[in-house]
């Protein structure tokens, strides 16, 4: 079987995507949540991203070379599994139409004040036009040797703001604070969930992955674990709890008071510019995702007619599904994070499960 | 916007005239998809202030 992609280059694409949700929408989630606490939620979510790597590796270990579709048919039978594909369809489609909204809106609050959101919609559609036509692998490599350097910078925004942390804004952390950090956690989780993706590619990684390969997995765990602490610290820290809570996007403005020795300033370009990276490569995954569910659902050999539809049907949910950052958020908060848990969570934990009772019925076919 | 689509959908129908016309599914899911894409588009040209999906549930929600 050709060996299409690594786990590594789909373990730093994971982060790579997850980079705009932790620096936009998680300080924003948690610091509303749980207030000066807010710091402890993401080592929180660890209890629910590390076990659905490890199922996820699990799945891997098990089903060699096959991806959700194929684990799914082994598992649940054809009708069962198309059913379910129909629903990860939806919900891709809902979480591609929700990044491209986010995405007009960072930029228009940061950089772009004046343009109208249909500018960046169609530059959107271009860009991703023109990666996609390079292939999946252009799109991972793109991740993989950008998410190095976007780290270095992070550390280096961490180091600057240390000394911008006030203590007041941390401290003191009690035990009443406790249950409103577990509830917040759920903004962490359901972006950490992203990294069930890996299933949609797991054929593309070949019948062979090394115990080396599967740790790279892990360490996109951690990073992601990690750069959500430090990230909601440093903001919590900088800016407060309360002036988080009602920001559109709190790192920002924490940043605009950053700076390198006093020698470079205006970090804030950057981040938006990591953000709007971010949000761009995890369109053109969607994008990718949502293809192969059409070519899974409908048997398909040729997929190349399909781009020009859905990039018209995805074009114009954009306006239905949310229109101002205020509707974005209120989707946000109350459908998008609980249809991701389902999506994320509680139908690879249930896969998982079932694979687990039929292993010796489906072992045996082979 | 929705001439731009329109003239992207006739040019993938002529470039793709082969895998169209090879597998009658292939056919029909283009036609479909294309129908539900012109159906959202022409709903906007025609009223740009309809509500979203968002705005909806917020009204119901609360």
């Amino acid at each position: 079987m050709n060996k299409e992609l690594s786990l590594r280059q789909i373990a730093y694409m994971y982060v790579f995507i997850s980079i705009s949700p932790i620096l936009r929408q998680i300080p924003r989630a948690l610091a509303a949540a749980a207030g000066r606490s807010a710091y402890i939620s993401p080592l929180w979510s660890a209890v629910a991203i590390l076990p659905i790597t490890a199922i996820i590796i699990g799945l891997l270990k098990a089903f060699p070379g096959l991806n959700i579709y194929d684990i799914m048919i082994q598992v649940l039978g054809s009708f069962l599994t198309k059913i379910i594909l129909f629903g990860y369809l939806l919900w891709f489609l809902l979480s591609i139409t929700a990044k491209i909204s986010i995405y007009a809106q960072t930029l228009q609050f940061t950089l772009m004040p004046q343009t109208r959101t249909n500018f960046f919609f169609i530059t959107l559609i271009v860009l991703v036009a023109y990666a996609l036509l390079r292939g999946i692998k252009t799109v991972f490599r793109f991740s993989e040797f950008t998410l190095g350097t976007i780290l270095v910078i992070f550390a280096i925004l961490f180091i600057c703001g240390i000394s911008r942390i006030r203590k007041d804004y941390l401290l003191p952390v009690s035990t009443i604070h406790l249950m409103d950090t577990i509830r917040a956690s759920v903004s962490v989780i359901t972006v950490g969930g992203n990294i069930v993706l890996v299933l949609f590619f797991a054929d593309k990684l070949g019948i062979s992955t090394t115990k080396k390969e599967k740790r790279k997995l892990w360490y996109g765990a951690f990073i992601f674990l990690i750069l959500c602490f430090l990230v909601t610290l440093v903001t919590i820290g900088i800016t407060g709890a309360a002036l988080t809570a009602n920001l559109p996007f709190p790192l920002y403005i924490t940043v605009k008071s950053v700076s390198f020795f006093n020698i470079f300033e205006r970090f804030e370009v950057i981040v938006t510019l990591i953000c709007v990276l971010s949000d761009f490569i995890a369109i053109c995954i969607f994008m990718i995702v949502i293809i192969r569910c059409f070519e899974w659902m409908f048997d398909l050999k040729q997929k190349g007619f399909l781009y020009a539809p859905l990039a018209m049907i995805i074009f114009y949910l954009t306006y239905y599904i949310s229109k101002t950052q205020f509707e974005f958020d209120f989707l946000y908060q109350n459908v998008i994070i609980y249809i991701n848990l389902v999506f994320q969570y509680l139908i690879p934990v249930l896969v998982g499960l079932l694979s687990l009772f039929r292993m010796k019925k489906i072992k045996k076919q082979f | 916007m929705i001439y731009i689509f329109g003239i992207s959908l006739i040019y993938t129908m002529i470039k793709k005239k082969d895998q169209l016309l090879g597998a009658n599914r292939n056919l029909i899911l283009f036609l479909l998809l294309s129908i539900i894409g012109l159906t959202l588009g022409i709903i906007y040209i025609i009223n740009p202030y309809l509500p979203s999906i968002a705005a909806m549930l917020e009204k119901h929600m609360k």
